[in-house]
């Protein structure tokens, strides 16, 4: 009997110590023949030989399921050894696709403003005088229309220079209280190296009954935007000039790469401009024919914010479906 | 509008005002500041004084001078044309090192001793003033020989550029910037005051002035007998920082008036107006060719056009004999609304005038005679001569809570009132209850309440009112155009999630190019009239040139594998705007890397329709011919999305891949108000197994596919749930033929489906094959 214990110790693989398993518990196997030797024996001695085989035979399947699990083990250890790859090989970039950071930059702000419940609002590329210029208190003869170099075309239309034809819109076509937001596209004669035909605006507008809407709420809310979008900025108002606001402030941040210390980007001053805004002119009511109301307009450009927020340099090369540039936003 | 500090100190008191602290008091009252510059002489630079001044006896351009420097005379040669004895300069000392760097050592000139340097005004940092050393005067103030010229706040002086909206006409002046200031710091004014002269030769016995018709310009006239007018250095150096150009002395002196007090001033020879040898000159008010205001003689002839430019026939150009000088104002917005209609050539003051310049002109004028009296031995001829409009006071009425609403926040009824009256506003006929408000002539761009509210707020400084919430009535702001939106920012998502890279074009491209490829672009009577390049002169009809283009740079920069996507504006030949969703992928399939060998697979029809599908969803695919000349003849489809056509995808033409310099290339544009974006609703399933079965179909080569799926869809039993091809052979043995192997997914709702049943519905749709399409297995 001694044998198989160490026979069973000593097998090398499954398929070996399923032969030990048939030589010792199968019906040709020791044990069989062992207790098949009983019939011969007295029988005072049957009790005590019963007794020791049964004691083997449990033992010995002990040994041998405890020899199965372990050499089971072995066996699938070196199975997944001959698996076995070099993971560090299959660093990899990522297939995905990316999407732009002007777009990106400007679904962040529509976010914001819809949550603050602005209806977004989207008007059309080629407008008119009226709505363009106009109605927003930009007679033909005045001087603000030289800001905004205007592509026309040959039917007297032109292409919008800004968002603002879209509150006009708006106004015409709805009854106030208004809150909203204009995003898109809007187009200026320039192209250098800060300057794109085409780049983003967003604009927003808000119109209530007369004597309800004061520049603090406009200065809380772009406060509430700017920090949103920038983190934690100092955020400046300046008094400035739009023909469609009146009192009208650009507004400035404290500078993103320095910390307001001065550098290259704010020109040393400490403080970007992000923003213009202001109470809506009675002009631009009137020319929508609004009686006994009062607004805030604000206005601002996508792109400059993108530029800040990726710290992109060239203007130019976010127009050119440049994969290099893009990749960086996967 | 460039100010500097002790110009400006001339028209206001700053002491104790730094010049940063008044360049935050610009941004805050909203007159922005562009730039600052300090003009810094270095050390031991002093006036000195020319005793004698002799030739170089070896050298014919410099002279040997000696320099009173106070504690010393020195020797110091100088090449300068204007160097003579009598002369106060400046005088860099041994020792100094001037802003160029160079240092003042004793040196030898030509074999004569030079301890020192007299200097142009470039040389220490100040504005070029033209040739040669500056020629200091009385102009700048006491000083003593020897003293560091750094004292002298003329030459120590900060120069502040102002960027002004276009509504402050008012502020084109140091005098206009000095009363927004005056508001700004609570502090008065210095008014000029003019000196009286006692001359007894009047202005009439030499001038007359005369209107042909009524015009809405003010005029007034003084003239002078000129002799030895030289300009002082201060006035120079002054002209020299806010880089006006100047021709003559008199020219130079109106212009430093204009820039002082903002009245628009011009000098005129008078003999312009004169006839024969007759003394009196006739200037007459009237109109060009084309309905211009302007001065003329009585023949006719041009002097100047009103607040746009003089003719340099009329132009003094010499410091001696009698001289018209005129002051005039014409309101900004009848000169620009002639200017928009029909436009002529402009001088500089145009700028001025069409922004709105000064309509005092009393003040400007007499303070421009002033300062010829005073830097030449001239003689003014009394009186003035004058034609003016009557002026229509602007008032504005506005009550403290009106101005409190709109600003949303009290403002002190006494702090109104100051800030309106250092601006030079009337309020003087104020009630209790109101407040009455004289608009001041000079302010153009005051006309209503919400003007008025914004001078105080200027001046009260935003940053000083505390922001408040807007209290809003609940209302549900959630509509069509915010879906679109939130649609388009949904598809972009799942575009850059398939491996797509947004980009953002212009909706600009060639037409030439355009109409090559057979695209329809705008109609030429809709053109665009002034596009800003060549190769952007027309409204896009596609998104896809542009991806082209865009593809193209990629690989330059050495990519093998260009996946982009844009979602944007294009224009039908009548600008009608409309949205497409456009894709290209070009090269190779995925990255290079270690699984694909580095040699990743191109990318291929079937690859590409299964990223657009992951993207809009299920699509089917049927035969189509393009409008335009991208697509490869033979692998070009309609897109169909739930039955409808929604648009165009195809391999690129070989001719265009090449041009283009891309590998295959594939394209595709949708039209994305198509594509449907709207609850699913399910449906229930069957909970019974589905089947599948494989048939394979001996048909001709050149049959579509297209043909054999519509007979397939029209004849099968509902249980037939789904079919698709799998597999498509050809040999020797079929000939004409080939072998297209269809699987059927079929499906019962009411029961699992037997043998019988799946032949059944096989056998319908073999039966249909045959008599329809002549078609059935091998």
């Amino acid at each position: 009997m001694k044998e198989w214990y160490d026979k069973i110790k000593q097998a090398q693989s499954v398929e070996n110590l399923e032969d030990i398993r048939i030589a010792v518990f199968g019906k040709k196997g020791v044990l069989a023949a062992e207790f098949a030797k009983m019939k011969d024996a007295a029988n005072e001695q049957k009790a005590q030989i019963a007794k020791d085989l049964n004691m083997h035979k449990s033992a010995l399947m002990n040994e041998f399921t405890a020899k199965k699990i372990a050499l089971q083990t072995q066996a699938l250890q070196r199975a997944m050894k001959e698996e076995a790859i070099d993971v560090s090989m299959f660093s990899t970039k990522s297939s995905a696709g990316a999407l732009h950071p002007v777009m990106e930059t400007m679904d962040r702000i529509v976010e914001y403003f819809s949550s603050m419940n602005f209806a977004v609002k989207t008007g059309q590329i080629v407008e008119d005088d009226f709505h363009n210029f106009e109605a927003l208190n930009l007679p033909k003869y005045h001087p603000a229309r030289d800001m905004q170099d205007t592509f026309y075309f040959k039917d007297e239309m032109l292409l919008r220079t800004h968002t603002s034809p879209v509150q006009i819109r708006t106004m015409l076509e709805s009854k106030p209280p208004i809150r909203m937001i204009a995003p898109g596209a809007v187009f200026r004669r320039d192209y250098d190296l800060t300057h794109t035909p085409m780049f983003h605006q967003i604009e927003g507008l808000l119109v209530d009954e007369e004597g309800k809407v004061s520049f603090a709420n406009l200065k809380f809310i772009l406060e509430d935007f700017l920090k949103y979008m920038f983190g934690d900025v100092d955020v400046r108002f300046r008094p400035s000039f739009f023909p469609f606001t009146e009192p009208s402030a650009e507004v400035d941040i404290s500078c993103v790469f320095c910390k307001g210390e001065g550098c290259r980007v704010c020109s040393h001053t400490g403080w970007l401009e992000v923003l213009g805004c202001g109470i809506v002119d009675p002009n631009v009511f009137e020319a929508v024919e609004y009686k006994n109301v009062s607004g805030y307009a604000f206005g601002l450009g996508v792109e400059r914010f993108a530029m800040l927020i990726h710290q992109i340099g060239d203007l130019r090369s976010l127009f050119e479906g440049d994969i290099k540039l893009l990749e960086q936003f996967q | 509008m460039i100010v500097t500090k002790s110009w400006l100190h001339e028209w206001i008191d700053l002491d104790g005002i730094t010049t940063q602290e008044l360049a935050k008091t610009f941004n805050a009252i909203g007159l922005e500041v562009d730039r600052i510059h300090e003009y810094r002489v270095p050390a031991k630079i002093v006036f000195g004084k020319v005793l004698e001044c002799e030739k170089h006896p070896n050298a014919d351009k410099l002279n040997i001078c000696q320099v009173d420097i106070g504690s010393c005379v020195r020797q110091i040669v100088c090449g300068a044309s204007n160097v003579r004895a009598g002369l106060t300069v400046v005088v860099a000392t041994i020792g100094a090192v001037m802003p160029s760097g160079l240092a003042i050592k004793p040196v030898k000139l030509r074999g004569v001793d030079s301890e020192g340097m007299i200097c142009s005004a470039s040389e220490i940092g100040l504005p070029d003033l033209g040739k040669g050393i500056m020629e200091l005067d009385e102009s700048i103030g006491t000083f003593t020989l020897g003293q560091e010229v750094n004292d002298n706040p003329i030459f120590n002086d900060d120069l502040i550029e102002i960027e002004l909206t276009a509504n402050r006409g008012d502020c084109l002046s140091i005098r206009g910037v000095a009363r927004d200031l005056s508001a700004a710091f609570d502090r008065p004014i210095r008014e000029y005051e003019k000196t009286d002269n006692d001359e007894k030769r009047g202005i009439g016995r030499i001038l007359s002035l005369t209107h042909e018709k009524a015009l809405d310009v003010n005029l007034r006239y003084k003239a002078i007998d000129l002799k030895e007018l030289t300009l002082p250095f201060i006035m120079k150096l002054r002209l020299g920082q806010i880089e006006d150009t100047r021709k003559c002395d008199v020219e130079a002196l109106t212009l430093y008036v204009t820039h002082s007090t903002g009245v628009i001033l011009r000098a005129y020879k008078h003999e312009f107006f004169t006839k024969n040898d007759e003394i009196m000159a006739k200037v007459i008010l009237g109109e060009d060719n084309k309905d211009y205001a302007c001065i003329k003689a009585e023949d006719g002839r041009i002097a100047s056009t009103v607040g746009i430019i003089q003719k340099d026939e009329s132009k003094v150009l010499q410091n001696e004999g009698i001289i018209l000088l005129e002051a005039s104002y014409i309101p900004p917005d009848i000169i620009s609304k002639k200017m928009a209609d029909k436009k002529i050539e402009a001088g500089p003051m145009f700028y001025k005038t069409s922004r709105g310049s000064e309509p005092e002109l009393e003040g400007g004028l007499s303070y421009c005679i002033d300062l010829i009296e005073f830097n030449s031995v001239s003689s003014t001829f009394s009186g003035s001569i004058e034609l003016s409009n009557s002026f229509k006071e602007k008032i504005v009425i506005i009550t403290k809570e009106e101005i409190d609403a709109i600003i949303g926040a009290k403002i002190d009824k006494l702090v109104i009132t100051k800030i309106l009256k250092n601006l030079g506003f009337d309020v003087s006929k104020s009630s209790t209850d109101k407040f009455v408000i004289t608009v001041p002539q000079f302010r153009h761009d005051i006309v209503n309440k919400q003007d008025i509210v914004e001078e105080i707020v200027r001046m009260v400084g935003i940053d000083n009112i505390p922001s408040k919430a807007f209290m809003l009535k609940e209302d549900n702001r959630l509509e069509d155009n915010y879906f679109a939106y939130k649609k388009r920012s949904i598809f972009r998502h799942r575009c850059a999630q398939s491996g797509f890279f947004e980009s953002v074009h212009f909706v600009f491209d060639e037409k030439k190019v355009l109409e090559s490829y057979g695209f329809e672009t705008t109609k030429k009577e809709l053109e665009l009239l002034n596009p800003i390049v060549q190769t952007l002169d027309t409204l896009r009809p596609t998104l896809l040139t542009g991806l082209l283009k865009a593809a193209s740079a990629n690989v330059k920069n050495g990519y093998a594998s260009v996946k982009l996507f844009e979602i944007g504006s294009v224009f039908t030949p009548l600008r009608e705007e409309s949205y497409k969703m456009s894709f290209l992928f070009s090269g190779d399939k995925e990255n290079e890397n270690f699984a694909n060998g580095g040699k990743p697979e191109k990318m291929d029809f079937a690859y590409f329709v299964q990223k657009i599908a992951d993207i809009v969803g299920d699509v089917e695919l049927r035969e189509y011919e393009t409008k335009h000349s991208l697509s490869h003849t033979y692998q070009t489809a309609e897109v169909f999305l739930q039955g409808e056509s929604i648009g165009e995808l195809f391999r690129v033409h070989p001719e265009v891949e090449k041009a283009y310099d891309l590998e295959q290339t594939f394209m595709c544009e949708l039209d994305f108000t198509k594509i449907p974006y709207a609850l699913k609703t399910a449906e229930q399933a069957s909970k019974y197994q589905a089947s599948f079965r494989d048939l394979s179909i001996i048909m001709p080569k050149d049959m579509s596919y297209e043909k054999v799926k519509n007979v397939i869809d029209a004849n099968a039993l509902k249980e037939v749930i789904r079919f698709y091809p799998v597999d498509k052979y050809s040999d020797e043995s079929l000939g004409e033929n080939m072998s297209l192997s269809l699987r059927f997914v079929l499906q019962s709702d009411d029961k699992t489906l037997q043998e019988e049943d799946i032949t059944g519905a096989m056998d319908t749709i073999l039966n249909a094959l045959n008599s329809e399409l002549g078609i059935g297995l091998r």
